[in-house]
C-alpha cells in the first residue's frame, strides 16, 4: 500500500513542480535574480496554504502526529545551507526540481545535475564521520525545535500549537499575494 | 508563465505538500541521493553494510553516515523498495505527464540542442549538483524537506535553512547572470 502511495504522491509532486514552473532552471534563476517573482509567489503561497490545511487537520484531530518530520537545528544546517546556496544560485535547480526536470525537455542538463548530486551525496557519506568528530552537529544544537507546540515529541518556542501554525499560514498567504509579479528589470 | 493562474499552481503545490504529510510523511528528496549512491557503493564494496539482528533496523555499517540513527540509511540501501525511494523515482513520471499533457497548448518548444562545447555546458551543472547534495546532506534536508515541508510544520531548521540558502543563492545567481549574460553561460 505504501509503495502505491509513493508512486501516486511522488507523481503528483513531480507534476506539481512542473506545473508551477519549478522544474525549469530558467524560471528559478530569474526568481533568484529577482527579475520574475511569480515562482516566489507560488512557493510562499503553497507553503502557507499547506500550513493552514495542516493546522486545521491537527486542530480537528484527523492528523496522525507521528507523520510530523522535524529536522534538527544545528550549525550543519547553516554551513550546509551556504554550500547548497552556491549550487542553487549557480545552476537554478535543487535536488527535487532536477529529478523532476529529468521528465521534461531539460533532461540532459537535469541528468548532469543528478549525477553531480549523487557524487556530492557520496562525498558527504564519506566525510560525515569527520564533520561529526569535529563537532559540526553539536554546535548551536537546538534539537528538533518547532515554532509552535504541535507534539510532545518536539520542543517549541511557543506553548500554543495548531492556532499558531494557522496564523503563520495566513501570514504566508497574505505575503504571497503582496509579492509583485515582476521584480527588477 | 501566465500570470493569472499563479494561484492555481500554488494551490496544487500546497495541496500535494499537505496530502503527502497527511497520508504518509512530509515530502523529502535529498536523502534518497545518499541511498542511491550508497546502493552503488555497497555493490562495489559489499561488506560496508552487514546485518545486525540486535538492531531495530537490522543493519549496521562501517560508514558512520549509513550507520547513523541505528543504521537507518543502511537499511534503506539494503531495502530500496520503500516509500521514500519510490516517491523520488515517481517524480519524473509526474513531471513527464505534466510536460506531455501541456505541451500541445503552447507554441512548439525548442528542443534542447547539444551545445558546441558540451563539457563547458554540463560540467558547471555537475559541480552545482555536487554542491547541492553535499550541502543538503550536511543540513539534513533540501528545498523540499527543509524549506517546504519544514516551514509548513513551523520547524526552526526550515526557516534557518531558507534564510541562509537565499542569502547565498540570490547574490550567486546575480553574479553568474552578469558574468554570462549574452552567451547563455550557465543557463
Amino acid at each position: 500500500m505504501e509503495i502505491i502511495l509513493a508512486v501516486i504522491l511522488g507523481g503528483l509532486f513531480g507534476y506539481a513542480l512542473y506545473f508551477a514552473g519549478a522544474s525549469n532552471p530558467r524560471q528559478l534563476l530569474s526568481m533568484l535574480r529577482l527579475e520574475d517573482l511569480s515562482l516566489m509567489k507560488i512557493i510562499v503561497f503553497a507553503i502557507g496554504f499547506a500550513s493552514i490545511l495542516l493546522s486545521i487537520s491537527i486542530g480537528i484531530g484527523i492528523f496522525d502526529l507521528s507523520h510530523l518530520s522535524i529536522k534538527a537545528t544545528n550549525l550543519g544546517v547553516i554551513i550546509g545551507g551556504l554550500i547548497f546556496g552556491l549550487g542553487f544560485g549557480s545552476a537554478g535547480t535543487c535536488p527535487g526540481t532536477c529529478v523532476a526536470a529529468t521528465g521534461t525537455d531539460g533532461i540532459k542538463k537535469a541528468i548532469a545535475a543528478v549525477l553531480g548530486g549523487l557524487t556530492g551525496a557520496f562525498a558527504f557519506s564519506m566525510t560525515y564521520g569527520w564533520w561529526k568528530n569535529i563537532g559540526l552537529f553539536d554546535q548551536m544544537n537546538f534539537g528538533k525545535i518547532t515554532l509552535f507546540h504541535l507534539s510532545d515529541k518536539f520542543p517549541s518556542v511557543f506553548q500554543f500549537g495548531a492556532i499558531g501554525l494557522f496564523i503563520t499560514g495566513v501570514i504566508f498567504v497574505v505575503i504571497a499575494c503582496m509579492i509583485p509579479m515582476r521584480g527588477r528589470q | 508563465m501566465k500570470s493569472r493562474n499563479w494561484m492555481l499552481k500554488a494551490f496544487v503545490l500546497g495541496v500535494v505538500f499537505f496530502i503527502a504529510a497527511l497520508l504518509v510523511k512530509p515530502v523529502g528528496v535529498s536523502t534518497q541521493f545518499s541511498v542511491l549512491s550508497g546502493i552503488i557503493h555497497s555493490t562495489v564494496r559489499p561488506n560496508i553494510i552487514t546485518e545486525d539482528p540486535s538492531r531495530e533496523t537490522g543493519y549496521k555499517s562501517t560508514n558512520a553516515y549509513y550507520d547513523r540513527n541505528d543504521g537507518k540509511i543502511a537499511e534503506d540501501i539494503k531495502n530500496p523498495l520503500n516509500y521514500g525511494f519510490v516517491f523520488v523515482l515517481a517524480i519524473p513520471l509526474g513531471s513527464y505527464i505534466g510536460y506531455v499533457t501541456t505541451r500541445k497548448n503552447k507554441t512548439k518548444r525548442k528542443r534542447e540542442k547539444l551545445p558546441r562545447k558540451p563539457l563547458k555546458y554540463y560540467v558547471p551543472t555537475f559541480i552545482s549538483g555536487f554542491l547541492l547534495l553535499y550541502g543538503a546532506r550536511m543540513a539534513d534536508g533540501c528545498t523540499s524537506g527543509h524549506m517546504m515541508s519544514g516551514i509548513m510544520q513551523g520547524s526552526i531548521s526550515g526557516y534557518l535553512f531558507a534564510g541562509v540558502v537565499f542569502a547565498v543563492a540570490i547574490p550567486t545567481a546575480m553574479y553568474v547572470g552578469m558574468k554570462y549574460k549574452g552567451n547563455g553561460g550557465n543557463e
